[in-house]
């Protein structure tokens, strides 16, 4: 019984040593694409969770990728294959963009996207009075004809630096928000200077704040201010 | 022995020369079945068409939009032995119910490409004129209508979700060179016609009359009146909004407004066929409730049009009685999708609140479902509605006393109001239970979060000790005729013709025991679809066609009709109050086409370009 049980081990030894010996010599992604979302206007152009993406799609391949960019506008994905692309922005609040660049990536390639936003939020400032904040802030249109409907415009409240859409505090961000359902055109200049508040932020607490204007574009997409940050002090 | 031996050659050759091989091995396999053994008899026909009916993209109770926030997988239509999971529903994603969806999470579907049932339609179509001998030219002629309904129903499943696809009619060869296989998208309007012109043959092929779960000539006309309203509003709504993209300049998606009045007209016409062959339910129009209630589970209803059957035996039987009420009514299983206030609402706001904003005092739960229309009655079940001998005790909690206005109370944040809670039926108040056996409940959702459930389609007739899952088989009416009064109206409305409309509606409304319109507009024609066809799986594509489900859903919150009990003065109130996951649901644009699915890209890349936005 002993022998039968060693020579059964054996075999399985045997067998377990020759088996999986056909090792995969494909190379691994090893490519990278990263670069900037630059606004027409000057600057980065500002952005938050579940908006803007860097549409990408392999030449001779049909499944497309998409890679998300980050609140300041900037983008990475250093896990991709090596080849030519085809790609474009999508899904933010600016003019769309329907013409693909074709790039050939390798490591470490670089290329920006300048875009022209719906809206741009100017003269941002915060101001503290007790628990409740208020936000004033101007909206222009660098193209204003044919520019779709705007919704609403709200603050985003978070407790981290990522503040944005999917990125905020419930209670004092989308029930703050304010709608608008204008067009930028019939829009008077006291119409395009706003003002809004959030009441009872909570004593001792920091923030991270900034506000965005909703556009009926096709994706609902939304236009933002920069982050600031917010010390509410002690009672 | 030598002429032994020479005796045995002798033998050899000559059995060699007279049995001779390879003959006859050209004998028809035992294990196939040709098409002469199929198509020659009704018999065997109808084996062929029941994988063709039972593959058709019905949504009925086992129709599971999406694999997302673990529903069934892969997801689609169910036929099954064990597709119980009922509250993964459309209704639980768009408002109608809240479930166990984390939010609007069916808009890219499941990947429907039903082109291997196409398939099998086109071999039908193009073997039954061959058979002319075995089935008479009557027979085939009926059998091809039968045929072109089939296949414009899968390509009404299709178009509904992508817009333009390959317009496949013939069976493909699969030995043919790749380039004639792969087959670029039709347009979307083609399609919308092709779709028409196929049911058109239905109506002018099949018989008037059929077996229950098969088509006759008034299904096609009906199914017509259903697919044109939606190429119409395509056209028109989805010509104002939509997302852009190379797909919608090449046509593969969307249709010129100007098509809009010839689709409506076509499903007014269509409707219109049905005049007089099938009635709206109303056995006995004397309760309201019940006959309403009742529609949905008597056979030989002359309201049913097209259904689909479910046994036991074949290992069919679908969950729907099991999962719709709670543990409490059943043998087995949950419930877990919950109509939400917004849906009753449609109804008119209930009067849960006093002129001076006070919440009205009850002197028990059911007094406030007393006062409401009948239909709404029998679509959901109340506070104090009773199934099976048991009563639906829902009950949020007690409050000690109650002071002040509803929308105060509601307003305050939770750990300010003075209302007692619970997590368990047990816990008591001075004697009294705090929540009631049926909830609501936060603890998890197998307790209404809402304060209300689906009764629809509930078969009240069952003892509860039989109610387990997989044993419901109540047929599901895919059409009825108060649908098509619908479809009718809406197009009617859509081309000016409000009498004919605010006729059709009042038919609705004097049935459902609703006070009866003297006028008539867009909004309460679509609202009364919402109202009648409730937990249908009808809203979800109303929204879609409409084009307003990025308005209806956009970062939506829905509530739910909260009772308590006011311990001082020993009466119930209502309050309104989000329901009680609070869930967000957004609907994305693109989603008004869901993307084609990516393995049948990867077989055909002439179906890009995709559809704008994915």
């Amino acid at each position: 019984m002993k022998k039968l049980i060693g020579r059964i081990l054996m075999g399985v030894a045997i067998l377990a040593s020759s088996a999986c010996t056909k090792i995969d010599n494909y190379p691994g992604p090893n490519a990278s694409f990263q670069g900037t979302l630059i606004s027409s206007t000057g600057g980065n152009f500002p952005t938050s969770g579940g908006s803007t993406q860097i549409w990408l799609q392999q030449i001779g391949w049909t499944a497309p990728q998409t890679i998300p960019s980050k609140f300041d506008g900037t983008f990475e994905d250093t896990q991709l294959f090596s080849g030519g692309y085809k790609v474009v922005p999508t899904g933010g609040a600016f003019w769309p963009v329907y013409d693909t660049v074709t790039v050939n990536l390798t490591k470490g390639t670089t290329h920006n996207f300048t875009v022209t936003p719906y809206i741009v939020i100017k003269n941002f400032t915060a101001t503290l009075n007790g628990t409740t904040l208020t936000l004033t802030y101007d909206i222009d249109a660098p193209i204003a004809a044919g520019m779709p409907t705007i919704k609403d415009t709200q603050p985003y409240v978070n407790t981290t630096a990522l503040v944005g859409t999917g990125a905020s505090i419930q209670v004092f961000s989308d029930a703050n928000a304010v709608t608008i359902n204008k067009d930028f055109v019939d829009m008077t200049p006291a119409d395009k200077s706003m003002t809004l508040t959030v009441p009872n932020l909570i004593p001792g607490r920091t923030f991270f704040v900034r506000v965005g204007v909703r556009l009926s574009d096709s994706y609902n997409s939304s236009n933002f201010s920069n982050i600031i940050q917010v010390d509410v002090p002690k009672q | 022995m030598k002429i032994i031996k020479k005796l045995i050659i002798a033998i050899c050759l000559v059995t060699g020369a007279l049995i001779t091989s390879c003959q006859k091995l050209d004998v028809a396999p035992k294990n196939i079945f040709t098409s002469d053994v199929i198509f020659n008899s009704q018999a065997g026909i109808q084996s062929f068409l029941a994988t063709i009916y039972q593959d058709l993209p019905i949504e009925d109770f086992k129709y599971v939009p999406s694999s997302n926030d673990g529903a069934e997988s892969p997801a689609g239509f169910e036929h099954g032995g064990n597709d119980w999971m009922s509250f993964y529903n459309e209704a639980a994603c768009t408002g109608e119910e809240v479930g166990p969806w984390s939010g609007m999470d069916i808009g890219t579907g499941f990947g429907f490409w039903p082109y291997g049932d196409i398939r099998n339609v086109n071999i039908m179509i193009a073997e039954l004129p061959k058979h002319v001998a075995d089935l008479t030219q009557t027979g085939v002629d009926q059998l091809l209508g039968e045929a072109h309904f089939l296949r414009a129903y899968y390509y009404f499943g299709l178009a509904k979700r992508y817009g333009g696809v390959p317009i496949i009619t013939v069976a493909q060869d699969p030995g043919a060179p790749l380039a004639t296989l792969q087959v670029h998208r039709d347009k979307e309007q083609a399609v919308w016609d092709f779709i028409g012109a196929e049911l058109d043959l239905g109506y002018k092929m099949m018989p008037a009359t059929s077996d229950a779960g098969r088509a006759n000539k008034y299904v096609a006309a009906a199914l017509k009146s259903r697919a044109m309203l939606y190429a119409a509003c395509v056209a028109k709504y989805g010509s104002v909004n939509f997302v852009d993209g190379e797909a919608r300049a090449s046509g593969a998606v969307g249709i010129p407004a100007s098509a809009a009045t010839g689709y409506f007209q076509a499903a007014y016409d269509a409707a219109k066929l049905l005049d007089g062959v099938y009635s709206l339910y109303n056995a006995t129009p004397g309760d309201k409730v019940q006959n309403y209630v009742d529609l949905f589970l008597k056979p030989n209803s002359p309201e049913n049009i097209f259904i689909k059957q479910y046994s036991i035996a074949n290992n069919t039987a679908h969950s729907w009685d099991d999962t719709m009420s709670p543990r409490y009514f059943t043998a087995n299983a949950l419930s877990r999708s919950y109509p939400t206030l917004d849906l009753v609402n449609l109804w008119g706001t209930l009067p849960i609140t006093n002129a001076d904003g006070t919440p009205t005092r009850y002197d028990n739960r059911a007094q406030l479902m007393q006062q409401l229309e009948p239909r709404l009655q029998a679509t959901i079940y109340f506070p104090g509605a009773t199934l099976r001998g048991l009563t639906f005790d829902m009950q949020r909690g007690i409050y000690p006393s109650f002071s002040g206005t509803a929308a105060a109370e509601v307003a305050k944040p939770s750990n300010s109001r003075s209302y007692i809670l619970a997590s368990s039926t047990s816990t008591l108040y001075q004697g009294v239970q705090v929540i009631g056996f049926t909830g609501p409940w936060t603890g998890d959702d197998e307790l209404t979060r809402t304060g209300l459930y689906v009764r629809k389609y509930v078969d009240y007739t069952r003892l509860q000790a039989t109610v387990n899952l997989n044993t419901s088989v109540q047929p599901w009416i895919d059409l009825r005729y108060a649908e098509i009064l619908l479809n009718r109206a809406e197009a009617a409305v859509e081309l000016g013709n409000t009498s004919d409309a605010l006729a059709d509606i009042n038919l609705i409304r004097d049935r459902a025991g609703a006070a009866l319109y003297s006028s008539i507009d867009l909004t309460k024609v679509r609202n009364e679809r919402c109202m009648e066809l409730a937990f249908e799986n009808q809203y979800y594509w109303d929204l879609k066609r409409w084009r307003t489900a990025d308005v209806v859903l956009d970062k939506a919150h829905f509530k739910g009709l909260m009772p308590y009990y006011v311990f001082d003065e020993n009466k119930y109130i209502f309050l309104a109050e989000p329901e009680l996951f609070n869930r967000e649901y957004t609907f994305p644009k693109q989603n008004y086409y869901e993307p084609l699915p990516g393995g049948e890209i990867a077989k055909n890349p002439n179906l890009l370009p995709n559809n704008p936005g994915y």
